[in-house]
Formats: C-alpha cells, sequence, structure tokens
C-alpha cells in the first residue's frame, strides 16, 4: 500500500515537473542538432536568412494602423493600404512592391487552401470594418456616442476619448488585433510551419541535396527553399524586430504582444522558448534532421498560439473590471479583446490539424460581444463564462492571464 | 525515511513554484487593534476634514452668488480666495476614496486635471451640457474655476468682461453656478453618508478585499502613487512620456500655487500616516502605530524619514510647477525620485508588514 502511495506521489510529481518545464526540453542538443546562439545561418560567407516579403507587409499594417483614426482618410485611403492598390502608402516603396496585406488574411495552405469559403468570409469582415470606421465613427467624430449610437466617448476621471460604433466597439482595434492572428499567426502557424508547405514539391530532397532556391527570374538564391519557409514564418513575427538579439515590442502586431506576454510574470520566459525553437527549426533543416524541425514547429504551433489565448484571456477580464460604475471605461478593453477572440480562430494545436477554437466557436463568441447592444449591456457573467472556455483549452489559468 | 522527506519536500517546492502566483490567505494574522485605529481615522481626521470642507466650500459658493450676480473686481477677488481656501483643504479630501465617495466617485467631479478647456467652452457656448457625464469629468471642479477665474482671459479687466459684456455672458456665469453647484451637491451626498457609515466603516476590521481597513489602506498608496506623486509631480516632469509636460500642472491658470498644494497634500498624508487629528496636534492610532506595534520601528523610520526628504525636496522647488518643469526639469525630477522612494516602501514593505494584498494594478499604457 505504501508502495502504491509512494508511486502516486511520484506520478504526480512527474506530472507536476512536467507541466512546469514541458518547455525546456531538448533545446540544446537534439540528434546532433545544436541551438545556434542567434537566428543566423550562412552558406559559402553569405547570409541565407531572408524574409523581406514579411517584412513589407507589417510594414504596411503599421501605416494601416497608423491612419485607421486619421478623419482626413476616406474608405478608398483605407482600402487601398490594405490592398496595395492606389499608392495610398507614405512610403514609396510601399506602394512599388508587389505584395499587399489583404491577400494573405485567412490564406494559409493548411486552413484556406481547401476552404475558400471561409477565407474570403473572413477578409469580407476586415472590409466591412473597414468601411465601417469611415462609415460610422469617421461620420460621427465629434457627436457623443451612447446606447446604440456611435461617436465619441470619453473614459470616466478624464480619460481617455474612445471613437466606437453603435455598440461599443472601436474597429480600429478589432482590425488590428484580428490581424494579428489573420495576417502574422495564420501565416506562420497554418502555413509557412506546415509540412505541406515546408516539404511542397522537392522541397526536402532538394534540401537534402543542399540544392538551392531558383527564383521565377532565374536567379540563385543563397537558401533552399525549405529554408525559405521556415525565415518567411520568422519573419511574420520579427521582421522589424533584429533577428540576432531580439528587442520585442517592434511593431504594433504579434511582436508588440510577444513583448507583453513576456512582460506578465506568470508567461516570463515564453519569448526565450519561441526565439528558441524557430532557432534549433531552422538549423535542423540545415542539419535534415526533420524530427527536430517539426518538434520545433510544434513548440511554436503552442506558444504563439498561446499569446493569442492569454490576451483575449487578459483583455475580456480587464473589460469585466471596468463594466461597473462606468461602462464606456470598459470599451477599450473589450475592443482589443473582441480581435484577439477573433484571432483564436488562427491558432494551432500542436500534432492537430485543429485550431484551439474553430470559425463557429469563435463566430459564436463574437455573436456574444455583439447581441444587442454589444458592450454597452453585457454582463460580467458572459465575459467570466468566455474566459473560462478560452483558458479551459489552454495551459494558463484565467487568474494568471488575466492580472 | 529520509529519502520520502526529500521527495516530499521536491514535490512541495515544484508545487510552490508552479501555485506561487495565486495570492494569500485573507486573515489578520496579528492582534492589533484595528477598530481603534479605524475609529481614530473616522473621528479625528476624516469627519472633521470633511467638515472643514463643507465650511469652505460653502463660503466658495456664497462668494460665486456674489459674484455671479454682481460680477466686479472686488467679487472676483473675494471668489478667487475662497476658491484657494477651498482647493487647498480639498488636498485632504481626495485620499478617502470609500463608502458614498468611492460610489459617487466623487473625486472625478472635483480635481480632474488637465483641464479640456474645448469641453468647458463648447458647453458654455452650446449651453447644452450635463456635468454627470463623464465626458464633462475634465470640465468642471477646481481645475474649471481655475480657468474661468484667472485662465479665461488675459488680464482682469477682460476676465471681469466675460462675465458682463461678453455676448455668452449669462451662459458664462451660469456655467461657474453650475459647477459650484454640483461640487456642493456632490460634498453634501459624501459628508451626509459618514452620519451612517460611519458605524459600518469603524466595524470592517477583517483582513479581505471589501474590508475598510484593507480599501483605506490601499486607497492610501494609490493617491500617494497617483493623485500625489504621478499628477501632481511626474506627469508634469515627463516621468510618463516622451517629453515634459508643464501644462499639466495642478491650478495651470492660477500659475502660483502648485508647489503649496502639492505640500498640502504630503503634509495631509504625513498625518494620517501618524494618526494625526484634523486641525489639532494630537496622534492617536494610524498607521505608523500598526508598524510600531508588528515591531517594525525600521520600517516606520523610513516611512516618516522619506517623506521628509521629500517635502525638503518639494520645498526647495519653485511656487510655480510650471516655471519649475519649463526652467529646470532636473529638480522637479529629482522631487519625483524622493517621492517615488517611498512608494517602494509603502506599496511593497508596509502592505507585506500588515499581510494586506494591494488591490489595484497599473494600467498597461495600451493606446
Amino acid at each position: 500500500m505504501k508502495k502504491v502511495l509512494l508511486f502516486l506521489v511520484m506520478s504526480a510529481m512527474f506530472s507536476l515537473f512536467y507541466s512546469c518545464s514541458d518547455d525546456e526540453n531538448d533545446n540544446d542538443v537534439n540528434n546532433e542538432v545544436i541551438t545556434p546562439a542567434t537566428y543566423s545561418f550562412v552558406r559559402d560567407g553569405n547570409s541565407t536568412v531572408s524574409y523581406s516579403g514579411q517584412t513589407t507587409r507589417i510594414e504596411m499594417a503599421q501605416e494601416l494602423e497608423g491612419v485607421l483614426k486619421d478623419t482626413s482618410k476616406s474608405e478608398e485611403d483605407l482600402d487601398g493600404m490594405f490592398t496595395n492598390t492606389g499608392n495610398k502608402f507614405s512610403d514609396a516603396s510601399l506602394n512599388e512592391s508587389t505584395k499587399n496585406v489583404r491577400k494573405k488574411v485567412a490564406a494559409s495552405k493548411d486552413f484556406f487552401s481547401e476552404n475558400a469559403t471561409d477565407g474570403t468570409a473572413i477578409k469580407g469582415d476586415f472590409d466591412s470594418w473597414i468601411a465601417a470606421q469611415v462609415n460610422e465613427v469617421f461620420n460621427n467624430w465629434d457627436n457623443d456616442a451612447s446606447v446604440g449610437v456611435p461617436g465619441k466617448i470619453q473614459e470616466s476621471g478624464g480619460g481617455s476619448t474612445r471613437y466606437i460604433n453603435s455598440k461599443g466597439l472601436e474597429y480600429n482595434q478589432a482590425i488590428i488585433k484580428s490581424l494579428i492572428g489573420g495576417l502574422m499567426v495564420d501565416q506562420i502557424l497554418n502555413n509557412y510551419l506546415s509540412p505541406a508547405v515546408l516539404d511542397e514539391a522537392t522541397n526536402r530532397t532538394d534540401n537534402d541535396a543542399g540544392t538551392l532556391y531558383v527564383d521565377s527570374s532565374g536567379n540563385v538564391k543563397d537558401y533552399t527553399l525549405m529554408e525559405h519557409k521556415w525565415d518567411e514564418a520568422f519573419g511574420y513575427l520579427y521582421g522589424l524586430d533584429n533577428a540576432t538579439a531580439p528587442e520585442l515590442n517592434k511593431d504594433k502586431y504579434l511582436n508588440k504582444y510577444l513583448s507583453r506576454v513576456e512582460g506578465d510574470a506568470d508567461f516570463t520566459g515564453i519569448a526565450d522558448d519561441i526565439y528558441n525553437a524557430f532557432k534549433l527549426g531552422r538549423a535542423a533543416i540545415v542539419a535534415k534532421n526533420y524530427e527536430v524541425r517539426d518538434a520545433q514547429a510544434n513548440i511554436l504551433k503552442e506558444k504563439i498560439s498561446e499569446i493569442i489565448g492569454i490576451r483575449a484571456v487578459y483583455y475580456l477580464q480587464q473589460g469585466k473590471n471596468a463594466l461597473s460604475p462606468n461602462v464606456q471605461d470598459s470599451f477599450h478593453d473589450l475592443s482589443e479583446g473582441f480581435g484577439f477572440v477573433y484571432s483564436l480562430q488562427f491558432t494551432r494545436k500542436p500534432n492537430s490539424n485543429e485550431p484551439y477554437f474553430t470559425k463557429s466557436e469563435v463566430d459564436g463568441f463574437i455573436s456574444i460581444l455583439s447581441a444587442g447592444n454589444g458592450f454597452w449591456d453585457i454582463s460580467e457573467d458572459a465575459l467570466e463564462t468566455m474566459s473560462n472556455t478560452i483558458a479551459s483549452k489552454f495551459n494558463f489559468t484565467v487568474l494568471q492571464a488575466g492580472s | 525515511m529520509l529519502k520520502k522527506i526529500s521527495i516530499i519536500l521536491v514535490a512541495v517546492s515544484i508545487i510552490y513554484a508552479c501555485t506561487s502566483s495565486e495570492g494569500e490567505d485573507t486573515t489578520s494574522a496579528d492582534n492589533f487593534d484595528r477598530g481603534a485605529m479605524l475609529i481614530n481615522i473616522a473621528d479625528n481626521i476624516i469627519i472633521p476634514a470633511h467638515q472643514d470642507f463643507t465650511n469652505k466650500l460653502a463660503a466658495l459658493k456664497g462668494a460665486g452668488v456674489n459674484f455671479t450676480e454682481n460680477p466686479n473686481q472686488s467679487n472676483l477677488d473675494a471668489l478667487r480666495t475662497s476658491w484657494y481656501n477651498a482647493y487647498k483643504n480639498w488636498q485632504h479630501i481626495e485620499i478617502f476614496d470609500i463608502g458614498k465617495a468611492e460610489e459617487l466617485q466623487y473625486k472625478f467631479f472635483m480635481n480632474i486635471y488637465p483641464l479640456t478647456v474645448a469641453d468647458v467652452e463648447s458647453n458654455i457656448s452650446s449651453g447644452n451640457y450635463d456635468l454627470n457625464s463623464s465626458n464633462n469629468h475634465d470640465a468642471q471642479g477646481f481645475p474649471a474655476l481655475d480657468y474661468l477665474l484667472y485662465g479665461v482671459a488675459d488680464s482682469d479687466a477682460e476676465i471681469l468682461a466675460k462675465y458682463t459684456t461678453d455676448l455668452n455672458s449669462s451662459n458664462y456665469k451660469k456655467y461657474i453656478t453650475d459647477v459650484l453647484n454640483q461640487m456642493d451637491t456632490k460634498t453634501q451626498e459624501v459628508v451626509s453618508s459618514w452620519s451612517s457609515y460611519r458605524s459600518e466603516f469603524v466595524a470592517s476590521t477583517s483582513n479581505t478585499a471589501t474590508s475598510a481597513v484593507n480599501k483605506i489602506v490601499n486607497d492610501f498608496i494609490f493617491y500617494y502613487e497617483k493623485g500625489l506623486r504621478a499628477n501632481k509631480v511626474g506627469i508634469p516632469a515627463g516621468i510618463f512620456s516622451d517629453n515634459k509636460l508643464p501644462e499639466k500642472v495642478e491650478a495651470f491658470y492660477r500659475k502660483d500655487i502648485s508647489k503649496e498644494l502639492t505640500l498640502e497634500a504630503l503634509n495631509s498624508v504625513i498625518d494620517y500616516f501618524n494618526g494625526k487629528s484634523y486641525g489639532s496636534s494630537t496622534s492617536r492610532t494610524g498607521f505608523s502605530d500598526y508598524l510600531l506595534y508588528l515591531e517594525r520601528q525600521d520600517l516606520n523610520e523610513s516611512i516618516v524619514n522619506q517623506f521628509n526628504e521629500a517635502k525638503i525636496k518639494i520645498n526647495s522647488l519653485n511656487n510655480n510647477f510650471f516655471n519649475q518643469v519649463d526652467d529646470n526639469n532636473t529638480e522637479m525630477i529629482r522631487a519625483y525620485d524622493e517621492l517615488q522612494k517611498a512608494v517602494v516602501l509603502l506599496k511593497v514593505d508596509m502592505l507585506q508588514a500588515f499581510s494586506i494584498n494591494i488591490d489595484y494594478v497599473d494600467g498597461d499604457g495600451d493606446g
């Protein structure tokens, strides 16, 4: 009997130990692949790391973010930045680029290549939010908002003025926070880290043979296509950051919110976990060790999905705490929460083909947040239930995320 | 046996490491007479301070009536004087954000600055406004009067013209009246609530998130950190922004009393900490005594000394904080640093000694 008890204690200990440190395995040495000190890879003296297309798209998203509250802009101006048409960017090189943001929203191979229905519907959500920002919010910029009436509203105690729709939602926050999922997370987790993309066509044999990528103009690149795909995943997180020594908070999107989660003492270390997994996975491709590569992709799926889950719960909790006595004090947090909740459909459970929450589950959350008069009359219970539902699928508690 | 113990120790330490962020239990570990402390704070500090403030506000309101009925230089001077007296007195009130004051969000109607002048002017020109709307928290109270009595025009003659010959003079006068009535109404509600709230307050001695002891200790630290350190000194000095913001000082339009108001606020903090009766030199049970009871003379001394250091530093500044920040912000930042040193002592060490959890979080500063 005692031995059984001891065994139970030990297995409980093991599971505790495991849950405390499951992010610490195989970062150092694994099948002879060693985690390099930095995300820096060379072949014949030339860097093989390239993700300029991702940097460009983040820069486009940054410019869009900067004008979402600029009432001198028209719907056409904002759409022009979303789709890169009409030379709407202040940075001429962005206007000249062949890239655009919209095309890569809800456009991952794993989730949307055979589901254009959802992909198109999601792109349509962004289109409609942009249109509504101009038609509902810009057009009522100087009017006082109230229940069912769009306009401006000031937080209590001389706080910030928020510009909201008839339900209390700041469309600009919905757009920015939903893009974190719809663009960055979807492209990283469901596209570039997917074996369907990494191993597409002859990528694996080419990588095994060290065959370098030849682009459509016939230029021989310094990298194999598989290396490049991994870099493109990396670029959606670190595209405006320092690749060899990430500083974080270098954009208004995923890089910023990794920094925020890292800053919460309950999650400190996540930034290193993510950077290490990117480095080791890339080194594994160089070493032609695809098991290690895919193990790192799984770590990234878990950790990057967590950023979205944690921030969704964080803002729902902040909003819940601010509902009373001045309901308008909750609108900004709930608007950010709305976007992070929307982004949940782009997360990815490790070792699976599933997001943590499906599109229809997310649509359910969004309809709760938008029901009736929206944030004006949402209940604490509804926000608490939603927080618990979200946290229950992740490896964190509402308490940890909410503070 | 030894092995088993070590296994348990390891397990416990792992569990601890996994759950250390989940907070502590809420029972009070000591036998300090918290009730006596609350009685002293209610009867000798809060209630007399509010009573005095009521008198000052009645004088202010009376001067407002005289001025709006007869806007001349001598009535303007009298109104300014009573505004100044009441504003100084307010520095003893804002810290008590509990009971009715908390429920009404009393301070939001009294002293939110910087003022949004555009809102004040548009309210006056339209004549159509709701001072209970949060849109107008920064368009009323002492800061609105500061503007209306000192900043609405460049000279006294031009200021008086706003209330006499200006096309909108009746709306200007009405705004003064409405702001004063609003301050008076809210104050009456808070002051009268104490006659019934007192018994609930003094009996609320447990160590829970909603007990009076925990709330006033938290409110004390919050006021010191936000109302005093940040609003009066840190924000104008640019501690929380890329540039210094001298236009955010308290009493910006009157200009020369920002230091005095800050010192008054710091004195009220010090007196409250020591349990000193309002308007007298008698000291009874306060936070200081609680620390001494817990044999934390060291911490008590550090806090008292740090308050004094901050006071000395603030005293050395220009009477006009706008000028101080504008001319020599380094000294303003030094004063901030001295105030900040006490935040750590209060928010970490004192709360730990009292076994009280912090009940507010700093915003994440997200735009």
